[in-house]
């Protein structure tokens, strides 16, 4: 039940393990993303995220507590890197423990989905024609509005 | 009345600044309330790149760490803060 904002690698194995040593359940579900070596456009060679630390923390917290309300979680964790980031290093990883493998699976994806439009970081790419800011997608936005729609039904 | 704004991301690197504090005491004068969007017209004021950079129409406004609209109510000791949408994930 906790958040985690770092500027160094995700030990994936070590997250794993406290999350379900926290509350052992039946189902556990995670996601982890990676910096990819490409955009839609262009060659990727190092990403920077630029954030806002004490809303971002904010933010994952009561994002983390939704979902936990929403998908009865026993318990849950989402951890995000800040800084420069390599290809193929991780930049984020969310983790959840319910009793079913649906809300499990659920609570990681509106994490995601949620964390990628509401939470003030910022990402930075570096290539081989110099750096850019990365813009928004309008995929985020549309999957993002889908657990608002779902919420209202 | 004075208030700390912060810029993020491409409006941090547009206007050369992260973090200020904003004397607000004359708009608090002229009126009972200051909302966001006056803010925003008082900064636009400091040139063209602050009009610019802060009447996009896709611009973020967070005050005290929750995303507001423009029409939100600003007091003394307040966290405003302005950036792009977020790219998170």
């Amino acid at each position: 039940m906790s958040v985690s904002l770092q500027s160094e690698a995700i030990d994936v194995a070590a997250e794993y393990a406290q999350l379900v040593g926290d509350s052992p359940g039946a189902a556990v579900a995670t996601f982890t993303g990676y910096v990819r070596d490409h955009s839609d456009a262009h060659a990727v060679t190092e990403l920077e995220l630029e954030h806002y630390p004490e809303m971002a923390r904010k933010v994952l917290g009561e994002l983390g507590q939704s979902a936990a309300e929403r998908f009865g979680l026993c318990s849950w964790r989402i951890v995000h890197r800040f800084g420069r980031l390599a290809v193929s290093e991780t930049i984020v990883w969310v983790g959840a423990v319910a009793d079913h493998r649906g809300e499990a699976i659920s609570a990681c994806e509106l994490m995601m989905d949620t964390l990628k439009t509401d939470a003030p970081f910022w990402k930075r790419e570096q290539g081989p024609t110099g750096e850019q800011w990365v813009a928004s997608r309008d995929s985020d936005t549309e999957r993002r509005a889908r657990w608002q729609s779902r919420e209202t039904q | 009345m004075s208030i700390t704004i912060k810029l993020f991301s491409a409006l941090r690197e547009a206007l050369g600044v992260s973090e200020f504090q904003l004397d607000l005491s004359d708009i608090s004068e002229a009126s009972a309330q200051v909302d966001v969007a006056a803010i925003k017209k008082r900064l636009s004021q400091r040139g063209a790149e602050w009009k610019e950079a802060l009447n996009q129409p896709n611009l973020v406004h967070a005050l005290n760490h929750k995303v507001v609209f423009t029409d939100a109510v600003v007091s003394e000791g307040d966290e405003l803060a302005f950036f792009p949408p977020m790219t998170g994930g």
